[in-house]
């Protein structure tokens, strides 16, 4: 958590409940980044993240009052924005497929070069081809850096039932990938 | 297409690779020097609850004008520099600084401006939306050429007098309406102050309803997607 | 490579409960190959600066049960005219503003403008020339809050906007100033 003086969340929440309409955004401002990358891949577009965040946090103005821990609004957030992710199943698989591959292809240079960006783009569209829930995981673990116990806690759910799905994932990646060695 | 920032925000991650953390936008036009200091200028304002923004703004606008390199950095650095002051006047002043105030204060400082006149507009107790909105105001009241002491007395009535940010962003334009007809700044923005306090003095007009969020009819807790 | 799936000690290595050692050497090539795919994860952390206002504006909009407009006060200053289009009503802070640049350069063969709201390439916003009287405009919709801009003339001549509040640039130049 970055120190400073400033609100904290239940503060803010709070004043917004009691008619400080305006002061929402500082909330959105401070946490509008956080999950950026983890929608951005789960959704296999940055456009679609910048969609879904948008809809997640007008949801959770609405939403508001029925926050129980306004200290902690940004794991009530990411529960709401979670849903909202898993519900964009209904994309076109593989127009999904080409945003992510346009995305990580118009990407940065300084890394590797063409072929590592080729591998990153194909990566992606792997990811996409596999279940929201493999994916979920393996966006958590793999890109968000979080640990099995620290997703079981989020997800409430098991480190096992985790492992399990990671372990398809790693399975179907293979398979996807193995041209490209 | 919105852009993308790549930056090494220590929220989350625990691995990067070598190299990455490069704003994106600046990518592969930028020098390895000019991209690290940016990077670590981004790392160190982050840490302190200072706006980035501004920073990678800076750096991007260098660029696209072609500047060399070594005159961003000093550009980018100045921003940084410019960032702690506006923050720490806002603090001196009472107000709890967010990102999005201390943006308008570090614009108001290139604007002109002093700390002090950002303490002083602080000290008037207006609220975060307000003291953003009144901080971008000043800025560019300083920025037609309105010296900071009429110009902070100005925004400062004007706060006062509890008007909203919509009148408080009609100022610039009502002092360029009256220097087109021969006035200077200083005493446009004078007169303008003098009719804001004697607004004051009338009490500020009724503040309209706040509406909290509506509640919603059955509420649905997110739920966890079915596999 | 075949089809096979990975084995069970190469999917605890790319967990992370063991390392590319603790491997048996039969093992390590595929534990290599899995690991390359794991590097080749993009982390690139990612910024939205547009969710915020957009986001405000949607509330905004929401609640608002009709939108009278007010054409501001025409500020007729020599070479340029910005004409702001605004809400009567207390105005959000995070609301859109139409604004329509204006900049008279009859030698230019090309205008365009750039600024914070474009990532100031020169190459995205051109002006249109209306006319033979060398008058250039161009029409944007900008959310609410402070912007800096500069006209482009002929590719390479960066100009402030006469009619607009300037700051410098930390360049050696004046940047021109919008602040909604």
């Amino acid at each position: 958590m970055r120190s400073g003086p400033q609100a904290a969340d239940g503060e803010i929440v709070r004043a917004v409940l009691a008619g400080d309409r305006e002061s929402y955004a500082r909330l959105v401002e401070r946490y509008r980044d956080r999950y950026a990358r983890y929608a951005a891949r789960m959704l296999g577009s940055a456009d679609a993240a910048e969609d879904a965040l948008q809809d997640a946090f007008v949801r959770a103005y609405d939403q508001l009052a029925q926050c129980k821990d306004p200290d902690n609004f940004i794991g009530w957030f990411f529960l709401i924005l979670r849903n909202r992710c898993f519900a964009e199943r209904r994309r076109n698989r593989t127009s999904a497929s080409l945003e992510a591959a346009n995305d990580v292809a118009a990407d940065d240079r300084t890394d590797g070069g063409a072929e590592s960006a080729e591998r990153r783009r194909a990566l992606q569209v792997a990811l996409m081809e596999l279940t929201p829930d493999q994916r979920e995981v393996f966006v958590l673990k793999h890109v968000e850096g979080l640990s099995y116990t620290e997703i079981a806690e989020r997800l409430s759910t098991s480190v096992p039932s985790l492992k399990m799905r990671m372990h398809r994932a790693y399975d179907t990646l293979r398979e996807l990938l193995r041209d490209h060695t | 297409m919105i852009a993308l920032l790549a930056l090494p925000l220590t929220l989350l991650t625990l691995q990067q690779p070598a190299g990455a953390g490069i704003p994106q936008r600046l990518a592969g036009r930028v020098s390895p020097a000019l991209g690290s200091l940016v990077v670590e200028l981004g790392t160190a304002a982050s840490a302190r609850g200072l706006p980035i923004d501004p920073l990678i703004e800076k750096a991007i606008e260098g660029i696209a004008k072609g500047v060399p390199a070594e005159r961003v950095a000093t550009a980018v650095r100045l921003v940084a520099t410019q960032l702690d002051t506006a923050a720490a006047a806002l603090r001196e002043g009472g107000a709890v600084a967010d990102t999005l105030e201390i943006a308008a204060g570090e614009f108001a400082i290139t604007a002109g401006l002093s700390g002090s006149d950002i303490t002083a507009l602080a000290r008037t107790g207006a609220n975060a939306q307000a003291l953003t909105v009144g901080l971008r105001v000043a800025g560019t009241l300083a920025a037609l050429g309105v010296p900071p002491a009429e110009d902070i007395g100005l925004v400062s009535a004007t706060l006062r007098s509890g008007e909203s940010s919509a009148d408080l962003l009609l100022l610039p334009a009502h002092v360029q309406s009256e220097v087109a007809k021969g006035v200077t700044p200083a005493q446009a923005a004078a007169g303008l102050a003098r009719a804001a306090a004697a607004q004051g003095q009338h009490g500020p007009p009724p503040t309209h309803p706040q509406h909290a969020p509506a509640p919603l009819p059955p509420p649905h807790p997110p739920a966890p997607p079915h596999p | 490579m075949s089809g096979h799936d990975f084995h069970p000690l190469v999917k605890q290595l790319l967990d992370g409960d063991i390392t590319l050692a603790d491997l048996p050497s039969e093992l390590r090539v595929e534990g290599e190959a899995a690991l390359r795919l794991l590097a080749a994860v993009d982390r690139t952390e990612i910024s939205m600066p547009a969710v915020t206002w957009r986001v405000m504006a949607t509330l905004e909009r929401r609640r608002r049960r009709f939108l009278p407009w007010l054409l501001a006060p025409a500020l007729a200053i020599a070479a340029a005219l910005v004409i702001l289009l605004r809400p009567t009503a207390p105005a959000p802070t995070a609301a859109l503003v139409t604004v329509r640049f204006v900049l008279v350069a009859p030698d230019a063969k090309q205008v365009s403008l750039a600024g914070t709201f474009n990532q100031w390439d020169a190459h995205v916003t051109p002006l249109v020339r209306t006319g033979a009287t060398g008058v250039w405009t161009a029409t944007l919709t900008l959310p609410a809050g402070q912007h800096q801009y500069a006209f482009v003339v002929d590719g390479v001549r960066w100009v402030p906007d006469p009619g607009a509040p300037a700051v410098d640039d930390g360049f050696g130049r004046r940047n021109s100033v919008l602040t909604l």
